[in-house]
């Protein structure tokens, strides 16, 4: 118990800080949100004085001194309220992000998940079966899928299962036509237009799993108290999996912890790839727009699910390995 | 874990598999435009892009309303900004009796998409609407308008100076019904999901995915609209719009003749007008770029041509030193200024040039009187790789005389910033282009605009300062007569051409690629009657001049 409220302690104390390191790093940026809204507009031709007026008087600048607006920014954050988004004015931040997160949530939150257990279970079987082809095939393949990086992977699938083979469909989370509901038809076609975005993911992150379990598995198959189990003919898998794998999962399940958190983040690369309306999509135009309020809101959405997603895998490590809740 | 749980996990993965293909029967694929079996006429446009998927906002006064608004909504005149021509639209036409006062005379039989008609008081709604709310005047009306009053079906619009060339930005305002607008709590929030306007067509049914316009079948010029239906996809990717048989879409695409035109040789077409000019813009409020000699010498140290290759891929001009758009203002053109106002490449003036500024070449470098490498700072966007690519090879250009060039690549947003407050060295930036010599000449040089480096201007980014062009300026503003005006917009290139203000390096260019497929009669460059670009008012022109393709 007293290990869990230590942990619950640093938790706050983390959150605060990164709550604040969220205010001040997107005002670090350089130039204002009607800077970014001109440069924007500028890409197709020059912008009239008129046009950058109006903008200036529509987005204004945020109220007050830097202190006034960091506690009404904290008043916002106890109360959930980021107000307006700059970019996509005048939608309400909160509808935004709404609107975005179940597909990120579903598309990439289930492949992280299906890629962390194949991946898991493969890492046990290539280093229970070290040396033989069980080993040689998944680890060769898993460092080098995972060597290329996610946009180069996502858009080499685009191009060939998207474009030349004309399997899937290559951008967009649904058809053009289709009205987002709970019918088995829409979700038939989300998961149709979820396919090349989704094997993207697992195609790169596969390989990090399968390579981190077989290596530390293959420590702990050294240790005495495997030896002595299979001295003591307990059956190889009971061996396998509840001996070695248990111990050997630690470190996999940290970067589950970690990887879960950055669910929410989205998939920056892929979602832009593949127009996929997730908050990976949503991040980068809040970014690129100076867009001050969106930001802050994705922001905290991701360092608080890293941070508990983080306390949550601490806790579980105290169950799994009894030495850690010294 | 154990045998059980391995199968359970078999088994998910199984059901997903299942669920995936079943879903391959369901997607429903947009494809081109075309004649449907019932007769009606159907276009596929690349005219607006989802970021990644459409909000539903059609205030047409909204910054981030969708690019079609404008073809639900209309304006009194429609101005082709590529060569100034007017042409009236909700007005029939409009006088100035002097200089502080225009008059629109408005088209009779006018009805709004629900059957209301279309009245003077409409228009002065709009005009107050606009002045109320500054955050919706994207064209700055309200500093040219005193007051608003209806005469029949006159509007007859009193300006807050004596005002020639405001007439024209007003003529632009798009307007939109009283009866609607006149509930709406918040003109600035409001989103206008449902609108009535006067134009060609209606929204019809909306996805976040896709949309259509529906055409309007009470419109008062229905019988010049060809295309029964426009339907517009959120995602408009290059490999889309070639693969899926778009009939107007507005992409760069590098190499257009094998991607675009190949793909259909025989309907394909594209059409890459210049717009307005590319330009080094020099700091005038700092050495050595206030030096006339050295803005010649570098003037003359380019090969525009060469520049405008590099980053345009071939497919637009090097601009002409006047700040006018060529060809289509030619009629504009002060015919004594040499070689249609292009300075040409010339290094042994450029060196001339230099040395009258205090640079020799030594050793192979560019030095001023101490010794020193004269280097040059460019601040360009980052990411704009066309913008880039020109830059280089004007680095390449000044270096062979010795000159260092430092390009700078902020942000873009960081480059808006140094470039309106006036902290940078030289920026390459756009000037001109919306065809009205009054407003493009002062934005480019106009005391109007002029800032101290450090407050954010809006035009006149280089902070130049010219008695002389503001008195052009000035007599211009207030001139009704259509000789004298031409005749100051002569001096005015001349002022550009001597003075350089700005560097002309090349036209930017706007991305127009037209199929003919089902409908012919897109503007082309035998007849410029509309820029190609898909969002404010001159798409209702290209809208209205289709037949459908027999």
């Amino acid at each position: 118990m007293r290990y869990a409220l230590r942990k619950l302690g640093l938790l706050l104390l983390t959150l605060w800080a990164a709550v604040t390191l969220n205010f001040v790093l997107p005002r670090l940026m350089p130039g204002s949100p009607a800077d970014a809204a001109i440069a924007r507009l500028s890409q197709n031709g020059p912008v009239s004085p008129a046009v950058q007026r109006a903008i200036e008087v529509q987005l204004g600048l945020p109220d007050g001194n830097l202190w006034d607006q960091y506690v009404s920014y904290l008043h916002n954050v106890l109360t959930l309220d980021f107000g307006v988004s700059y970019t996509f004015f005048p939608q309400q931040v909160s509808e935004l992000v709404a609107a975005a997160l179940p597909w990120t949530l579903v598309m990439v939150g289930l492949v992280t998940v299906v890629a962390f257990v194949l991946g898991t279970l493969i890492g046990v079987g290539a280093a229970w079966r070290r040396g033989t082809w069980m080993d040689s095939v998944p680890t060769m393949t898993g460092s080098f899928l995972s060597a290329f990086p996610y946009f180069w992977t996502a858009l080499l699938i685009l191009f060939f299962a998207g474009y030349v083979a004309g399997w899937f469909p290559t951008s967009g989370a649904y058809s053009a036509t289709a009205v987002p509901t709970f019918s088995a038809e829409f979700v038939g076609d989300a998961l149709y237009h979820a396919a090349l975005p989704a094997l993207t993911i697992l195609l790169t992150s596969l390989g990090g799993w399968i390579l981190g379990m077989r290596n530390t598995m293959i420590t702990t198959l050294g240790e005495d108290y495997v030896t002595f189990a299979e001295a003591n003919g307990l059956r190889g898998r009971t061996v396998a999996l509840r001996y070695a794998a248990r111990n050997a999962i630690l470190p996999n399940l940290t970067g589950f912890g970690m990887a879960l958190g950055g669910v929410v983040g989205g998939s920056l690369l892929v979602e832009q790839v593949f127009n996929y309306p997730g908050v990976g999509y949503l991040l980068f135009n809040a970014v690129t727009n100076q867009d001050f309020p969106l930001m802050q809101a994705l922001f905290l959405m991701i360092t608080v699910s890293v941070l508990v997603a983080n306390f949550l895998v601490e806790i579980l490590y105290g169950v799994l390995d009894p030495r850690t809740r010294r | 874990m154990t045998r059980s749980r391995w199968t359970q996990a078999a088994t998910a993965l199984a059901t997903a598999a299942v669920l995936v293909t079943a879903g391959c029967a369901a997607p429903v694929q947009t494809s081109g435009g075309g004649n449907a079996a019932d007769g009606t006429t159907s276009m596929l446009i690349g005219a607006d892009n989802g970021s990644p998927t459409f909000e539903r906002n059609f205030n047409p006064y909204s910054s981030n309303k969708r690019n079609t608004a404008s073809y639900i909504y209309e304006p009194l005149v429609i101005v082709n900004e590529m060569s100034g021509d007017e042409t009236p639209w909700l007005a029939e036409s409009y006088e100035q009796p002097d200089a502080s006062t225009v008059v629109f005379h408005l088209r009779d039989g006018v009805t709004w998409s629900d059957g209301e008609d279309f009245t003077a008081d409409d228009v002065v709604f709009t005009f107050d609407l606009l002045l109320q709310h500054p955050q919706l005047d994207l064209r700055g009306v309200g500093e040219h308008i005193a007051s608003v009053e209806a005469d029949g079906s006159d509007v007859i619009v009193h300006l807050s100076s004596e005002d020639v060339p405001g007439a024209v930005i007003i003529a632009q305002t798009m307007i939109v019904p009283e009866h609607l607008w006149a509930d709406v709590d918040d003109p600035v929030t409001f989103t206008n999901e449902d609108p009535v306007g006067t134009g060609p067509y209606t929204l019809g049914e909306f996805t976040p995915n896709q949309y259509t316009l529906v055409k309007n079948e009470t419109y008062w010029q229905a019988d010049k609209v060809a295309a029964d239906r426009l339907v517009q996809p959120a995602a408009n990717s290059e490999l889309d719009i070639v693969n899926k048989g778009y009939d107007w879409a507005y992409a760069f695409m590098s190499d257009v003749e094998d991607t675009w035109v190949t793909a259909d040789p025989e309907h394909n077409t594209y059409w890459y007008p210049a717009g307005a000019t590319i330009a080094l813009i020099p700091n005038m409020t700092k050495a050595p770029y206030d030096n006339l000699d050295f803005r010649k010498g570098i003037a003359a140290a380019l090969d525009k041509q060469a520049i405008a290759d590099k980053a345009e891929q071939g497919y637009v001009d090097q601009a002409s030193q006047s700040g006018l758009m060529l060809p289509a203002q030619e009629k504009l053109l002060d015919p004594d200024l040499p070689n249609q106002g292009v300075v040409e490449q010339d290094a042994d003036a450029a060196l001339a040039h230099f040395a009258a500024a205090g640079y020799t070449q030594s050793g192979g470098k560019m030095v001023d009187a101490n010794g020193q490498q004269l280097t040059i700072r460019i601040t360009t966007p980052n990411g704009w790789s066309d913008w880039l690519q020109g830059v280089q090879q004007v680095k390449t250009q000044l270096g062979a005389l010795g000159i260092e060039v430092e390009v700078v690549q902020p942000q873009p947003a960081a480059y808006q910033r140094e470039m309106r407050s006036g902290e940078f060295d030289m920026v390459m930036g756009t000037v001109g282009g919306t065809g009205q010599p009054y407003q493009d000449f002062s934005g480019m040089m106009g005391a109007r605009f002029y800032q101290d480096v450090g407050t954010t201007a809006s035009g006149n980014f280089g902070r130049f300062r010219s008695p002389e062009a503001d008195a052009l300026l000035d007599e211009l503003k207030v001139t009704v007569d259509d000789a004298r005006q031409a005749e100051i917009a002569q001096e005015l290139q001349t002022i550009a051409y001597e003075q350089l203000p700005m560097i002309s390096l090349f036209y930017g260019g706007s991305w127009g690629l037209f199929s003919t497929k089902s409908f012919t009669g897109w503007p082309s460059a035998d007849d410029p009657y509309a820029s190609p670009k898909t969002w404010d008012q001159t798409p209702l022109l290209i809208l209205t001049s289709l037949e459908p393709a027999s």
